[in-house]
């Protein structure tokens, strides 16, 4: 159970030596306008030093808000964090830290990959000078010594020729070596943590496949615990050792990743996974989740999946489920299926989706998305 | 490559369209409609004045008080009417290449070019081209039914207008308003600066020559240059029944076979369509055929903008697309898939190679006689965000196709925008609403919705949901396989996703920098893929199943520039195949064709397919080396 979710360390204590992240309770809220838009919605996880955690969802589930809060990258405001927030990493509580604290560990300790390696270089630095950069203000080395590391771990993420790399524009570099120079930026001060958000999103399959591999030889010959986020399925599954299923800002389900997509607990879970185009569900209608993601300005009531879900009663709409323990040791799903009241409902809720899974589940004709996001 | 050996049968042509004019007949029209409007302006600013001021008289030919005459106004002006009507006459007749038209537009070009010289020619020798000039104008000769003016000028017979009769002085409105106001010495507010100055007045005239020599000129040249498409008479007449083709040429396959075979072709080319062997699972004539499709882009630069390299989007592409199937374009980005499906519906004008559409060739046609066959090809665009006018509603934004197509009814086309909407599954009542009131599901619904609206027979969906989520993604694909069944609709599905393609499609072509390498069905290309491209490809998508979990067959590099292919095989710089049959020249000096291979409809452009085995591919991937994986890009 620890492997995933740290419930039993009391609030406020430094969790095990061998937790690296730990992740408690976090809620981001962004305060707009049109009123609060809670992005993270109370979650906990927790990741230990040298393995791979994935989070899925769809856009807008708050997967990248997550990510960029363990960072300390978002602007407070327009963004406020939960004061009985709290993440630990690597034994100290960072969201508490000072500013430049932080600014030590940032880049140093932990390092993000962003989605799109375009945007998130400056295009009027050389890539080496802009490694190099990070280099010097982490390590305290001279600028040679800094420009040599940056060589060497462009070397190091497989790009040819790294001295002359080096020296080079992001602009006169592919989509996939930018990817590689993000990724050697990331590396260049060996953190403990890497966080890849939405890293071969941009990329073509092929460069794709190339760069999935390079972070798991990487991972390999590091050490570094990575923290993938991700829409796609297939990426998690080749890559992680465990996932975090997130929607509308809730985790909704949470355990080993060949548990996760192998025996899904959760209808969101499920639905995703039937909605999979494969070979077997040719000639057959593809199983989708009917209607849209609702507005985080109008959030159904209890739970936040009830709209959309196939399997829902009448507790649904009136209890918000918890994150309940489901099937073997630290399988959890949020949803009243997984309740002493709703486990008689369980088995034909797993037969409906092994059925969906191999033919496609027959829905009527042009079903009409449910209007739950108006105006919003 | 003979067409017998791409199992592509040579298209059957139902009838011939119109051909659009080309751009010299298209300019010269331009030019006409140009010099009507300024002759008009003119004419008409001269009888306004005229009439205000009582400068002139009006009769045809008036009394002067010193017993001469002159032009009158309306004198001057009809001839001005006459070229314009007979300009506009012309213009009707361009498209449908008449030939009165053509010889109209000479003459007119040519009156436009002697009047110019007669003004120039009155205006730069005063004294000669009025002495000799019988007219009564003669004082202000320069000017005066500005052809005639210079009656030793080599236009004699056009300058019968030395006369008084202007009709045959030719010259419009604005030459003989000018040259007559002057003239008429009864006039007294011109005709006083007429004979005062004689020099501005040359001035005046030679600027006058010059604006109509530029219009005049061009005119000629332009027709000069598109005189082969008025005096060719083939294909004169609107779309052609095969049988009269028949008849004309004897037999429908002798017209085309030479133009329409494959292109990459090394002359030896197959006569007849009966020799050739057809794809097993298709018997009927091909919805689509596309032979030879290339779409070049020119890449400006440098501080003049000229053209300094090009970009090879499509480099010579054939297949065939059968009604009712589900034909994807698989590649990676810029391997040109899209640049394929608006080349396909002529979005964009083709380089080369023809698109035969339900038995008529697309290439060039006349924008009056493509509109009905646009009905019946329609798009639906990737990015549901970029594809829909923010500023439109979306009864305006469905019902402009209608309003294109001739449904000017308000009523009519808002009665089909609502039916359009409710069977893409969004409700009627939502056609005043804006698109960003929409969620992405639901403006793809929209864009879809649109292409539906025209009752097509082929469209082409280019990347419908690659950018949307997991879940809304099913609903879409569900919603494009219900309206082919219901509405018997054809898809060109382009996508890079490939278990979207696998789950949506009957014959797949996979495209690699503007070529197909590999073309068959579903079934043929995912269980037995014959080009170490495709096999890369397919083993780059990532499961989502933990237990069929496996080792990639990782390519190197990334996809050469398009606007520099790699000569012979596009691929040898990435293949793992080449390498392992150890660098063989033949990959990087010829260009492999499509060939059969495996089951019938099965091609692939390799030269060693036949080395690819199961074994061959799992010593490969044993042997790939993550450093290596990026040394090609080099």
């Amino acid at each position: 159970m620890t492997e995933v979710i740290s419930a039993a360390t009391p609030a406020g204590a430094p969790p095990d030596r061998d937790i690296l992240l730990d992740v408690r309770n976090l809620k981001t809220y962004f305060k707009v306008l049109d009123g609060i838009v809670p992005a993270v919605d109370g979650i906990s996880f927790s990741l230990k030093r040298g393995q791979t955690l994935g989070i899925v969802g769809e856009s807008g589930s708050g997967k990248s808000v997550t990510a960029l809060t363990v960072m300390r990258l978002l602007d407070i405001p327009p963004a406020e964090i939960d004061p009985g927030s709290e993440i630990w990493f690597d034994g100290r509580e960072i969201l508490g830290m000072p500013i430049d604290e932080m600014r030590k560990i940032r880049g140093n300790d932990m390092a993000m990959i962003f989605q799109e390696p375009l945007t998130s270089l400056n295009p009027v630095f050389t890539v080496g000078d802009q490694i190099a950069e990070q280099v010097a203000l982490h390590k305290k080395v001279s600028k040679k010594a800094a420009w040599d590391r940056a060589v060497e771990s462009l070397s190091l993420v497989g790009i040819p020729s790294p001295e002359r790399r080096a020296k080079q524009y992001p602009h006169e570099m592919s989509g996939g070596m930018r990817q590689r120079v993000m990724i050697a930026m990331a590396l260049s001060c060996e953190p403990k943590l890497l966080i890849a958000d939405e890293p071969t999103t941009a990329l073509d399959v092929t460069v794709q496949a190339q760069i999935l591999e390079l972070l798991k030889a990487i991972q390999e010959r590091t050490g570094a615990a990575l923290m993938l986020i991700t829409h796609d399925l297939g990426v998690v599954a080749e890559m992680v050792d465990n996932a975090i299923v997130m929607y509308s800002g809730q985790i909704v389900e949470q355990g080993s990743v060949d548990e996760v997509l192998v025996e899904p607990r959760a209808p969101y879970t499920m639905g995703l996974l039937e909605s999979i185009p494969s070979v077997e569900k040719r000639g057959g209608r593809l199983s989708a989740i009917k209607g849209v993601v609702p507005s985080p300005f109008n959030l159904p009531p209890a739970c936040r999946f009830e709209p959309r879900c196939p399997y829902h009663w009448e507790t649904c709409r009136r209890v918000p489920p918890d994150l309940y323990l489901a099937g073997s040791s630290g399988r959890r799903a949020r949803c009243h299926l997984h309740t002493a009241e709703g486990a008689a409902r369980w088995p034909a809720a797993l037969e409906a989706h092994r059925q969906a899974l191999t033919m496609g589940r027959t829905l009527p004709v042009h079903e009409v998305p449910q209007e739950t996001h108006d105006r919003g | 490559m003979t067409a017998a050996e791409t199992n592509l049968r040579t298209p059957r042509i139902k009838g011939r369209l119109r051909t659009r004019p080309p751009a010299s007949i298209q300019r010269a029209r331009a030019v006409l409609l140009g010099i009507l409007s300024v002759v008009l302006l003119v004419a008409a600013l001269v009888l306004v004045v005229a009439l205000l001021f009582r400068v002139a008289s009006f009769g045809p030919i008036v009394k002067n008080p010193d017993g001469s005459t002159s032009l009158g106004v309306f004198a001057a002006i009809w001839p001005a009417y006459v070229m314009a009507a007979l300009a506009y006459v012309a213009t009707r007749g361009y498209r449908d290449r008449r030939m009165w038209a053509f010889i109209l537009s000479i003459a007119i070009g040519l009156v436009l070019v002697i009047g110019a010289a007669g003004l120039l020619f009155g205006a730069l020798s005063p004294g000669t081209g009025g002495g000799s000039a019988v007219t009564p104008a003669a004082s202000g000769a320069p000017a005066a039914s500005g052809a005639a003016g210079g009656s030793g000028a080599p236009v004699s017979s056009v300058a019968a207008g030395g006369s008084v009769a202007p009709v045959t002085s030719g010259a419009p409105a604005a030459s003989g308003a000018a040259g007559a106001s002057p003239g008429a010495s009864g006039a007294p507010v011109v005709a006083a600066a007429g004979t005062k100055d004689n020099g501005n007045l040359a001035f005046g005239m030679g600027i006058l020559a010059m604006f109509f020599l530029s219009l005049g000129l061009p005119l000629l040249w332009s027709l000069f240059k598109g005189r082969n498409w008025f005096l060719n008479t083939e294909s004169r007449h609107p779309i052609k029944t095969a049988e009269e083709i028949e008849a004309e040429s004897g037999g429908a396959a002798a017209i085309t076979a030479t133009e329409l075979v494959p292109a990459g072709d090394g002359g030896n080319v197959t006569n007849g369509a009966g020799s050739m062997p057809q794809p097993v699972t298709h018997t009927g004539d091909p919805l689509v055929s596309v032979r030879g499709l290339k779409k070049h882009f020119p890449i400006f630069g440098g501080i003049l903008r000229r053209q300094v390299g090009t970009i090879y989007a499509l480099d010579g592409v054939d297949f065939d697309v059968y009604p009712g199937e589900v034909f994807s374009v698989v590649g990676e980005s810029g391997c040109g898939k899209t640049t394929l499906g608006r080349t396909l519906l002529q979005l964009t004008p083709p380089t080369d190679g023809h698109v035969i559409f339900d038995g008529y060739e697309l290439g060039d046609v006349d924008p009056d006689d493509m509109r009905p066959l646009r009905r019946r090809m329609q798009i639906i665009f990737q990015d549901p965000f970029g594809s829909l006018n923010p500023r439109m509603p979306v009864s305006d934004i469905i019902g402009e196709g209608l309003l294109a197509q001739g449904v000017s009814s308000r009523k009519e086309r808002d009665k089909r925008v609502e039916d359009a909407l409710e069977i893409v599954g969004l409700r009627r009542d939502y056609t005043r609403r804006y698109p960003h009131e929409f969620s992405g599901g639901q403006r793809q619904r929209i864009g879809i919705a649109r292409a539906l609206a025209l009752s097509p027979d082929f469209v082409v969906c280019d990347e419908p949901v690659s950018a949307l989520d997991v879940s809304i993604q099913s609903q879409v694909l569900n919603l494009l396989l219900d309206l082919k069944r219901d509405f018997n609709l054809t898809y060109l599905f382009i996508s890079h996703n490939l278990s979207v393609v696998e789950y949506f499609s009957d014959r797949i072509a996979v495209m690699y920098l503007g070529k197909v390498v590999e073309l068959g069905t579903v079934d043929e290309l995912y269980r037995n893929p014959r080009h170490p491209y495709t096999i890369a490809l397919l083993s780059a998508i990532p499961i989502a199943d933990p237990r069929r979990r496996r080792r990639r067959l990782v390519l190197k590099g990334d996809v050469p520039s398009p606007a520099a292919p790699p000569s012979g095989c596009r691929f040898h710089t990435r293949c793992w195949l080449r390498e392992r049959l150890g660098n063989p020249e033949r990959c990087v000096t010829e260009d492999p064709a499509l060939r059969p291979i495996g089951a019938a409809g099965h091609t692939a452009a390799c030269h060693f397919s036949e080395e690819i085995s199961d074994t061959v591919i799992q010593e490969s991937v044993e042997k790939q080396s993550l450093v290596e994986t990026a040394a090609a890009a080099e």
